[in-house]
């Protein structure tokens, strides 16, 4: 019943124990039986959705942090955007991600952006993002409930090479869903790969399919043991990340299988489906699009209730000269070195993530669900790994939450944290909002005051 | 050693502190180069690798920094004097004894294919080209900033839902009436070869050997006596080594059920090929240990394994697997004339497209070079691909046409199409005086450069684009890519709260060049930039889509520099030139980059021998690239696995 949760647990237990001692043991959030989760099955009401929405390279805060705080505050230059759709969003910042302070300008942050623990400096052996990631444990916890565990999606591959002068392998930058500390997990860029795992019907189709994939399944997983037990205990970790990965498909097989059980069927018209096929995007922006729209959709059909989404890879370097008033790219008008110019169009591309971002919140609020919204069902995070590209300082980040979690967030205001409050406080409240209910995440000093 | 040690208290400790302690100190050291960890002998000579970088850096005049206190001419003396009377530990005879087991201490061996792996092994086992649709996850790099790396490779969920796609659907193709292709990009023709190539040869023996094709041969297949030498010899490919009996009887099982469920014979055949291709003896580098432990040596089937990795970024071939299974892999000779016989073998192309643009830092070209439309019009997809296909070709050169290293710095050649010399304005041949008619008109040509402004990695286009801004070159990017990836230098990032640029001087100055002067009067940055921008500069005739021009913006570009160590230069041609006086850095760095690929871990001291031994055999034989593979192949680390023994308490 509970086998993921120990075959992913012990084995890097005793990995990081082994390692470097127990200071890393303390920041393993304690993961939740699923029995609860699974008793939970006949619940008539949409259940919570969760995304965590990542863009790189920082943002100019004097443009970005509104002036005022509560619920009688005025957009900033940069939340503009947000206008429409204002009441359903709160605002946060304040909040600090005290393990990235030292490290490197990207990769320290980026990795544990969902973590908040430290990032171990390597360039390839022991990685780890000190943490499993919020979106990972609530997935873990949803486990069983729908065809798809969790989506991690992204637009550009993993960034290739090391950077041996600051010490990081720079995978890093390409990952912020961390399975375990030590596993990131993969992100799909690809649209049509997507849609065919969410409505594709390959590996979630006709009966004879299914139990031919399962008893290759059941082949491989008996070779896997059987090679592993030969294999010295360093390659075992890497042959244990697949068994959990073989047994993670074949739930979804099994959970395909099924005869539809009474958890809660959202009615989506399948021409609705069919019409959103995606074709192969021909720029950035419409990749982007693509990729969020899908997510909308994994929700709306009940396919994933979690998802990650990374708006590029940190470091990119994305020509934005479309937008009227840039010439350049991200990364290059990031370091805008207190320059004015650079600083406007900087600010720009900021604000143009937010244009992207309210539009799939508008998209997300015109689904009606049983008692209001898809998005007053969800809860949406949106933010970057440091505040101003040019310093890259892990404090005052840039964070927005969209959506209501089914009631169980005040939204239209901007909670503007005091004094160094983790990052993680915020995730704590979201965590015990998803139903998990936990003593501690990452670095939380507990909830996050006024949410 | 005790005399090295003392000559360090006498003479060295008082430069050092005079010299470098200013801004090498302690936890904020520059650079993260701490030198007050070495306050005696006893300490310097317990890190004494650390002196050779000290060492290259005074030599070359980028420490100290212009604008602080300088060596002295006796200062200087001394300091060479102890360095070259470093006293030598003979440590490659030590190479992975027990005494050094922390060789292998803590690192993944036992790796998953990577994508490109992948990929290419399944197209060359079944015979056939994997569906571009697939989207089998990329891979991150570590080590030596490779995805060979055995510790940066995971797997994930959708890696297993990949392979399970990409299986049924290869399978499928491949079991099939060759009449009637399953996918568009097969033909009739190629579905036949790739089941000849598989099957032919046991039908043939099993068959009536009549005519007919494999596939009529299959069909007539009267009893099923057959199927598990076609497991067998399909496993062959795919585990990369003859399979266990139990292996087949499990595998013949899955054919059984699959009968017992309706399946026609072929159908059922399916199954068996489909497990091996999902299997972890296919997906992974499988090399086994023992309870003993300790140093040994790989089995013919398990080195056959790393070469076709290596060479080919592939399995191995038949040929290969049947010399490991007659046990003919043994001898130095035996390794040598297999890997050459794989680089003549168009699939070591994949040094090039693997290895090649991997350390050139050009892998994610396609997708994240980006050069603005508006400025740029004419670049579009087919130009950037074409310039992608120059860097694999001109560094598979090397390997495949045994041309020398420093082609790779400075070479009186391209490799270019005919879009490529338009695009570089190079004259293209309109009649070739090659007899063959295949050879009359080839799209890809070596052509000769006469005033060798081109030639070599640096000024291939996608080396000149990629380090360069969507709207401009960058001399900074471009040296800091020629000392990084060619040389293999570090070059620290700005220490934090430094400005960039001085804007209040930087902005009023014209151009670029006179910019970073500016930025250059600030010690700190010129510590790097001294060394970075001359050489960006010696190559701003490339504009950022690396056409030559001889202005920018109406001012005439000015290629000169001064490098720290006094050299100058003028041009693109000269630069080469200057950086081919520093050739061993080159080599060594090449060197280390291959082994890294090679061995997929990071290295470590000992594999300093193997260095040693290639810059050795380079030397020998005219820097042949060959000469690099031959001599890593046949090395103690590429050859032996360090085994640890079972440990009876786990903590």
């Amino acid at each position: 019943m509970n086998d993921s949760s120990t075959s992913q647990k012990n084995p890097m237990i005793s990995r990081r124990r082994f390692l470097r001692g127990s200071r890393v043991l303390l920041g393993l959030p304690f993961l939740p039986s699923l029995a609860a989760a699974r008793g939970a099955i006949k619940d008539p009401t949409p259940p919570v959705r969760s995304a965590f929405i990542y863009f790189p390279n920082g943002v100019w805060e004097k443009d970005w942090v509104p002036e005022q705080t509560g619920a009688d505050y005025q957009l900033s230059a940069s939340l503009q955007p947000l206008a429409p759709i204002k009441d359903k969003v709160l605002v946060l910042s304040g909040l600090d991600k005290k393990h990235s302070h030292g490290g490197d300008g990207h990769y320290a942050k980026t990795a544990n952006f969902l973590t908040g623990m430290p990032v171990n400096k390597t360039t390839g052996k022991d990685v780890s993002s000190g943490g499993i990631s919020i979106d990972q444990l609530i997935a873990q916890h949803h486990s069983g409930q729908t065809p798809i565990p969790s989506l991690e999606l992204g637009t550009e591959p993993v960034i290739s090479g090391i950077d041996s002068n600051v010490g990081y392998t720079r995978l890093y930058g390409s990952h912020i869903s961390w399975q375990t500390p030590t596993r990131p997990m993969a992100k799909e860029i690809n649209p049509r790969v997507v849609y065919e795992r969410l409505f594709g019907r390959k590996l979630t189709g006709d009966r004879a399919t299914n139990q031919s994939y399962q008893n290759l399944l059941d082949f491989v997983l008996e070779d896997a043991r059987s090679v592993r037990r030969r294999l010295g205990r360093d390659d075992q970790f890497k042959m244990d990340e697949y068994l959990d990965s073989v047994r993670s498909v074949e739930k979804q097989i099994e959970f395909a299988s099924q005869e539809p059980n009474q958890r809660w069927e959202p009615k989506v018209d399948p021409a609705l489906i069919e019409s959103m096929r995606p074709g192969t995007p021909h720029d950035f922006r419409q990749h982007i699009q693509v990729m969020l729209d899908l997510m909308v959709l994994a929700f709306q059909t009940d396919s994933t209730r979690v998802s990650t989404f990374m708006f590029a890879n940190d470091v990119s370097g994305r020509n934005f000269s479309f937008l009227d008033g840039v010439q350049g790219g991200h990364h290059e008008l990031s370091h805008h070195e207190n320059n004015e110019q650079k600083i406007a169009q900087y600010q720009l591309i900021n604000r143009w993530h937010v244009e992207i971002f309210t539009a799939m919140l508008q998209k997300m609020d015109a689904i009606k669900e049983d008692n209001g919204s898809l998005l007053d069902n969800s809860m949406v995070l949106f933010g970057s790994s440091f505040s101003d590209g040019n310093r890259h300082d892990p404090d005052n980040l840039p964070i927005l939450l969209a959506g209501q979690g089914g009631g169980r967030l005040e939204s239209g205001r901007h909670l503007a944290a005091e004094g160094q409050v983790p990052l993680c406080n915020l995730y704590l409240s979201m965590l015990r909002r998803s139903g998990i209910d936990l003593e501690q995440f990452g670095d939380s000093t507990g909830e996050l005051a006024g949410l | 050693m005790q005399q090295w040690k003392q000559y360090f208290d006498q003479n060295i400790r008082s430069i050092i502190e005079s010299r470098c302690l200013d801004c090498h100190n302690g936890e904020d050291a520059d650079g993260g180069f701490d030198l007050a960890r070495f306050p005696d002998g006893e300490s310097a000579a317990a890190q004494s690798e650390i002196w050779e970088t000290v060492g290259k850096k005074i030599r070359l005049n980028e420490m100290p920094p212009e604008g602080s206190p300088q060596l002295n001419d006796p200062e200087k003396g001394k300091f060479y004097a102890w360095l070259d009377s470093r006293p030598q530990t003979d440590l490659c005879s030590k190479l992975a004894t027990d005494e050094t087991q922390a060789w292998y201490r803590g690192v993944v061996m036992s790796r998953r294919l990577t994508r490109t792996e992948y990929l290419n092994a399944i197209s060359d086992i079944v015979g056939l080209s994997v569906d571009p649709q697939f989207s089998i996850p990329s891979d991150g790099a570590g080590g030596e900033g490779f995805d060979t790396n055995g510790d940066s490779l995971f797997t994930s969920p959708i890696h297993v839902e990949q392979y399970l796609t990409v299986a049924n659907q290869m399978v499928d193709r491949l079991l099939t009436d060759p009449r009637s292709p399953k996918h568009a990009d097969d033909t009739p023709d190629r579905i036949d070869r790739a089941q000849e190539r598989l099957f032919g040869q046991m039908v043939d023996v099993a068959g009536d050997s009549s005519m007919g094709t494999t596939w009529d041969q299959l069909q007539s297949l009267e009893d099923e006596s057959l199927i598990p030498q076609l497991i067998q010899r399909f496993g062959w490919l795919a585990w990369r080594r003859p399979l266990q009996q139990q292996e087949q009887e499990r595998l013949h099982e899955l054919y059984k059920h699959g009968r017992q469920q309706g399946l026609e014979q072929l159908a059922a055949l399916g199954l068996p090929l489909k497990a091996t291709l999902v299997s972890p003896n296919f997906l992974f580098v499988v090399e086994t240990e023992t309870e003993k432990g300790g140093v040994q040596k790989l089995t013919p089937h398990q080195l056959a394994t790393r070469m076709a990795l290596l060479i080919w970024s592939s399995a191995p071939d038949e040929v290969l697997l049947q010399a490991a299974d007659r046990g003919e892999l043994e001898t130095k000779e035996q390794v040598i004339a297999a890997a050459r016989r794989m680089l003549k073998d168009p699939r070591s192309r994949a040094l090039g497209e693997n290895f090649g643009l991997q350390w050139l830092g050009l892998s994610n070209f396609l997708t994240t070079a980006r050069p603005d439309g508006e400025l740029y019009p004419e670049y579009d997809s087919s130009l950037a691909a074409d310039l992608h296909e120059e860097a694999v070709r001109t560094v598979a050169a090397i390997f495949q046409e045994d041309r020398p290293t420093h082609d790779l710095i400075a070479a009186d050649w391209v490799l270019v199409n005919r879009r490529l010399a338009s695009h570089y304005g190079l004259e293209w041949p309109e009649t070739i005086g090659t007899t063959t008619e295949a050879d009359a008109n080839p799209s890809w040509l070596t052509l000769p450069v006469e005033d060798s402004q081109r030639g070599g990695v640096v000024t291939l286009g996608a080396t000149l684009v990629s380090t360069s801004y969507p709207r401009r070159t960058s001399p900074v990017l471009r040296g800091r890519w020629l000392l990084e990836e060619l040389l293999g230098a570090r070059v620290p990032p700005p220490p934090p709260g430094v400005p960039a640029l001085e804007e209040s001087e930087a902005n009023h100055a014209a151009t670029l060049r006179e910019r970073l002067e500016v930025h250059r009067k600030n010690p700190e940055c010129a510590a790097c930039h001294n060394r970075m921008d001359p050489l960006g500069f010696g190559l701003e005739n490339f504009d950022a889509l690396g056409r030559w021009r001889t202005e920018d913006q109406g001012q005439a570009i000015d290629a000169t520099g001064k490098l720290p160590s006094g050299d100058t230069f003028n041009g693109p041609e000269e630069l080469k030139q200057i950086v081919l006086k520093r050739s061993a850095d080159f080599d060594r760095h090449l060197t280390r980059k291959l082994l890294g690929f090679a061995l997929g871990r990071s290295l470590n001291k000992f594999d300093d021998c193997v260095i040693n031994d290639c810059m050795k055999a380079l030397a020998e034989n005219e820097h042949r690239g060959s000469v690099l593979i031959e001599t890593i192949v046949t090395s103690y680390p590429f050859q032996h696995r360090y085994f640890k023994a079972e440990e009876s308490n786990n903590e």
